[in-house]
């Protein structure tokens, strides 16, 4: 409460937004409640600040309404380097203004830097926690296109398809925005804080919740939403057909977002939301280009066809330049088969031998296409494409 | 009168030789025994006292000394019984007493003055040899275990008065038939090579998993340490019981080491072991229980493991302290055990196949099929990973057998245990002739110094190397692991040169980053 709010930044956030910010972490236990269901949690969300207090305060609503009355925003304690940025603010990013939208942003690498990522071309990419290969290798690679060709990826900072795409827009020495479910200084799990500072670094990381507030699961919906109205276009990578898999792309319907999707085996549980999304009018990506290609007519200024074309590319970024544009160009005939074989699910030495390559050679030629960065290895020693071939 | 007998007391895997001193003299009756003994010794008096009465001999009323020497080492067990019974006749002038200079006993005695078999009788026979003792009488049970060492005359003696008959100049007792050593209950020792009739394990009832299987004779042949990881059920248990199958023979020394340590911990021996111990303990084991250093001396499983493999399943089940513990056997071959009482070094030369799920679960790579999340692995990397991974350089994944892709037949077994076992014999040859002059048999056991040495690149070679270096696949420790596996490689392939194809493989087999879970990062 107040020992919070002595710790709050300095910022150039007015105050009505940042008192709203402070209300939402305070609110946190019934949000939680009202999380069970997701359009409830966001018609809250909605809400002014007096029908908050009324709706959610319950027995705290004396209480928090004295604080409330008596809100002022606090010196910079040990968060030093996160800003604020309101709705009210000169260049708040457009997308976020809407009803729904969050009225603050706390933002770690750079409110400036924020306002102009949010300004170019950008992408949301979504997914499960719990992805398959094929969904973390797809998301790797599009993020790393998108990436090169100077598109800004955003994403939570959640395991799998998220950190996935953050892993691969940083690698191709892209920018991405990650958005938190919680206070930027707490919500980052200890095994993500070498990705969550390299993010900081090239891009940036925002959160709508006041610094200290620990991430809960309201809180991770919510920034759903934030991740999907800051992008123009929105990348559904592997979502099981579940309301909770499928609710950000619903969201991007309902804001009338471009929504694409990846298609997936129709055997795989982890593809089956996606594929429903493609059934219901979404567009089908099969790599960079085409997203890019989706971005194009909406305003992709930043976007250099050439890089595009291979959807890898970037002359200083790229890990295969040595090899020239296309990745597989160096490639002897041998060693293409065994990459289309291990694509085509043939992804252990096993299996591979099996398929028809020379048992003493499948281990060479395993180890030479993953010192190439185009296999790596996966769960179970089983090998799998870094770059979908069909994205080619 | 005074009289002394020589016997021998059992140190952990260590012998010393006890004096029996008995003197008896007037004085009020009573029996007593100084000397560091512990209860099993001290509970003697009642077993010899009982033995010789009811063997016919006269107990003497008198007042009876025994002193066990040297003084400052703790003697026990029941072995020593023998050797007290017959100074004490010795004492009273019912034994001549020249016959206890030329023979050491070593044996249990039972209250009708019966000879039972003590562990560590082949133990004994080389430490009476040692001492240039020409003949050692124990009981007939272990008898043909301890004629296992040359030039020294063994008296089996089933009784007391059989013994008293050896000390007089006579001959002992007859041995038990031959054919009963062969009941397998008796066999303490892993006798499979020595039987036709009793085939052990053969790789070749291994179907499938070919990868794992070769990853396993690379493993043999150059006594690599290797971690077996895949999904419950696929054979990873049984693929490592067939190691031993696959292993050279113990050389004649090797044997009698461990020969040596098994008839010290208890089983009973009729030849010298044969096939290479293969001990697999369970992964609720304790440290004491791995290393040694319990209590009463017992050594631990890698002792037991010495000079064969220790196989641990289920590796993340082991306590940390536990596989912690194994670091200084893996890296020096050796275990030296400091407790208040004692300190030891005991051999400890050991091949070790751990076997591992790839996740919490064990399906990881299986589809849908694992339901492990990103932390659940992430922890279950951590219990594996450290200091025991960095010495281990081999990883085989098992796959589950899938039916798709064009099969070319049903899997069959890649190879038998006879053929691999010929393919790592010519490889181990191979690797002895290299490293001659290096003090180490196996490429295992090489070092930088000897790497650099022995395994020259060719310029694609290094280039490979350089990218691996490169791309942050290889620590410097992971470098070396690469270029002794590629060694081994070279050597089953009869290459004199590590080829771009055997660092390739190396390269592929290295454990550094398989395990599941580095998936997204």
């Amino acid at each position: 409460m107040s020992g919070r709010d002595e710790r709050a930044p300095a910022s150039t956030a007015c105050l009505a937004c940042a008192r709203r910010s402070w209300l939402l972490s305070e609110l946190g236990g019934p949000l939680e409640y009202c999380a069970r269901d997701r359009t409830r949690l966001l018609e809250v969300l909605a809400l002014g600040d007096r029908e908050l207090l009324k709706a959610l305060a319950g027995r705290r609503a004396a209480e928090l309404s004295a604080l409330y009355a008596d809100f002022h925003i606090g010196e910079p304690g040990s968060a030093q380097d996160v800003e604020r940025i309101c709705r009210h603010c000169a260049g708040y990013p457009h997308g976020l203004e809407g009803r729904y939208g969050p009225h603050m942003l706390q933002v770690l690498g750079g409110s400036q830097r924020l306002v102009e990522l949010a300004g170019g071309p950008s992408v949301a990419i979504l997914g499960s926690t719990a992805a398959s290969d094929y969904g973390l290798a797809s998301a790797r690679s599009i993020a790393r296109g998108l990436g090169a060709s100077g598109v800004t990826v955003i994403a939570g900072l959640t395991d799998g398809i998220a950190a996935a795409a953050h892993t691969g827009a940083l690698d191709a020495n892209g920018a991405s925005v990650a958005v938190m479910g919680g206070g930027l200084d707490v919500a980052c799990p200890a095994r993500r804080r070498s990705l969550y500072g390299r993010i900081r670094e090239r891009g940036c990381a925002v959160s709508e919740l006041p610094v200290g507030c620990r991430g809960r699961r309201w809180g991770q919906l919510a920034s759903e939403r934030i991740v999907v109205e800051l992008a123009r276009v929105t990348v559904l990578v592997e979502a099981e057909d579940t309301p909770a898999g499928l609710a950000g792309a619903r969201l991007a319907q309902a804001r009338g977002r471009t929504l694409a999707a990846i298609p997936g085996r129709i055997c795989s549980p982890l593809s089956r939301g996606t594929n429903a999304m493609l059934m219901e009018g979404a567009s089908l990506v099969r790599g960079a280009r085409d997203v890019l290609e989706l971005l194009g007519p909406l305003g992709g200024s930043g976007v250099a066809p050439a890089t595009a074309s291979t959807g890898l590319a970037g002359p200083a970024s790229n890990p295969l330049a040595g090899l020239g544009s296309d990745p597989l160009a160096g490639l002897t005939t041998g060693l293409r088969a065994t990459l289309e074989r291990v694509g085509a699910g043939c992804d252990t030495p096993d299996r591979l031998a099996r398929a028809g390559e020379d048992p003493a050679a499948v281990l060479l030629a395993l180890t030479e296409l993953e010192l190439l960065g185009l296999v790596i290895r996966g769960d179970g020693g089983r090998y799998v494409p870094c770059e979908p071939l069909t994205g080619m | 009168m005074l009289a002394r007998a020589h016997t021998f007391t059992i140190e952990g895997l260590h012998t010393r030789h006890v004096s029996v001193e008995v003197d008896v003299r007037p004085g009020l009756p009573c029996f007593t025994i100084v000397g560091l003994a512990d209860a099993a010794v001290r509970e003697a008096r009642e077993r010899v006292q009982t033995a010789i009465r009811n063997s016919g001999y006269a107990f003497p009323a008198k007042r009876i000394t025994a002193n066990l020497a040297p003084g400052d080492v703790r003697k026990a067990g029941p072995g020593l019984d023998l050797a007290l019974a017959c100074a004490v006749l010795a004492a009273t002038g019912q034994v001549p007493g020249a016959g206890l200079e030329r023979v050491a006993l070593f044996g249990e005695l039972a209250l009708d003055g019966g000879v039972r078999p003590s562990r560590g009788a082949l133990a004994v026979a080389q430490a009476t040899h040692g001492a240039g003792m020409p003949v050692l009488a124990l009981a007939p049970g272990c008898a043909r275990e301890a004629r296992l060492i040359d030039g020294l005359e063994v008296a089996a003696v089933g009784h007391l008065r059989s013994a008293v008959r050896v000390l007089g100049g006579g001959a002992g007792d007859p041995l038990p038939e031959a054919a009963a050593r062969r009941s397998p209950a008796d066999t303490g020792i892993d006798q499979r090579g020595l039987s036709p009739t009793l085939p052990g394990p053969d790789l070749s009832d291994v179907r499938g998993q070919h990868h794992a299987v070769r990853t396993v004779v690379i493993a043999a042949a150059g006594a690599h340490n290797a971690l077996l990881s895949g999904p419950p059920g696929m054979g990873k248990t049984m693929l490592a019981q067939r190691l031993p199958s696959i292993l050279p023979p113990l050389s004649s020394a090797e044997a009698v080491e461990v020969t040596r340590i098994h008839s010290l911990m208890g089983a009973r021996v009729h030849a010298l072991a044969v096939s290479r111990p293969f001990r697999a303990p369970h992964h609720s084991i304790t440290p004491a229980g791995l290393v040694g250093g319990a209590s009463g001396g017992r050594v631990g499983e890698v002792v037991l493991a010495h000079n064969g493999v220790l196989f641990l399943d289920e590796l993340s089940e082991f306590a940390r302290a536990t596989l912690e513990a194994l670091r200084q056997p893996l890296e020096d071959g050796r275990v030296a055990i400091a407790r208040a009482g004692h300190a030891t070094v005991y051999p400890a030369r050991i091949m070790l196949i751990a076997a591992t799920n790839p996740c919490p679960c064990g399906h990881a790579g299986d589809g849908e099929r694992c339901d492990c999340s990103e932390a659940d692995m992430a922890r279950h990397r951590r219990r594996l990973s450290g200091p025991l991974l960095d010495r281990i350089d081999l990883l085989a994944n098992l796959e589950r057998e899938t039916g798709d892709g064009p099969a070319t037949g049903a899997p069959g077994a890649l190879t038998s245990s006879g053929r691999a076992r010929e393919q790592v014999a010519a490889a181990r040859e191979r690797q002895a002739a290299r490293l001659r002059e290096d003090g180490v048999r196996v490429n295992a056991h090489m070092d930088a110094r000897m790497l650099a040495r022995h395994v020259r690149l060719d310029a694609h070679g290094q280039e490979m190397l350089g990218a691996a270096r490169r791309r942050g696949l290889l620590s410097a420790r992971g470098e070396h692991r690469v270029l002794r596996v590629a060694r081994t490689i070279a050597d089953l392939d009869a290459s004199e040169r590590v080829r771009t194809c055997h660092l390739g493989a190396a390269l592929a087999l290295r454990p550094d980053g398989g395990l599941a879970g580095n998936r997204a990062a």
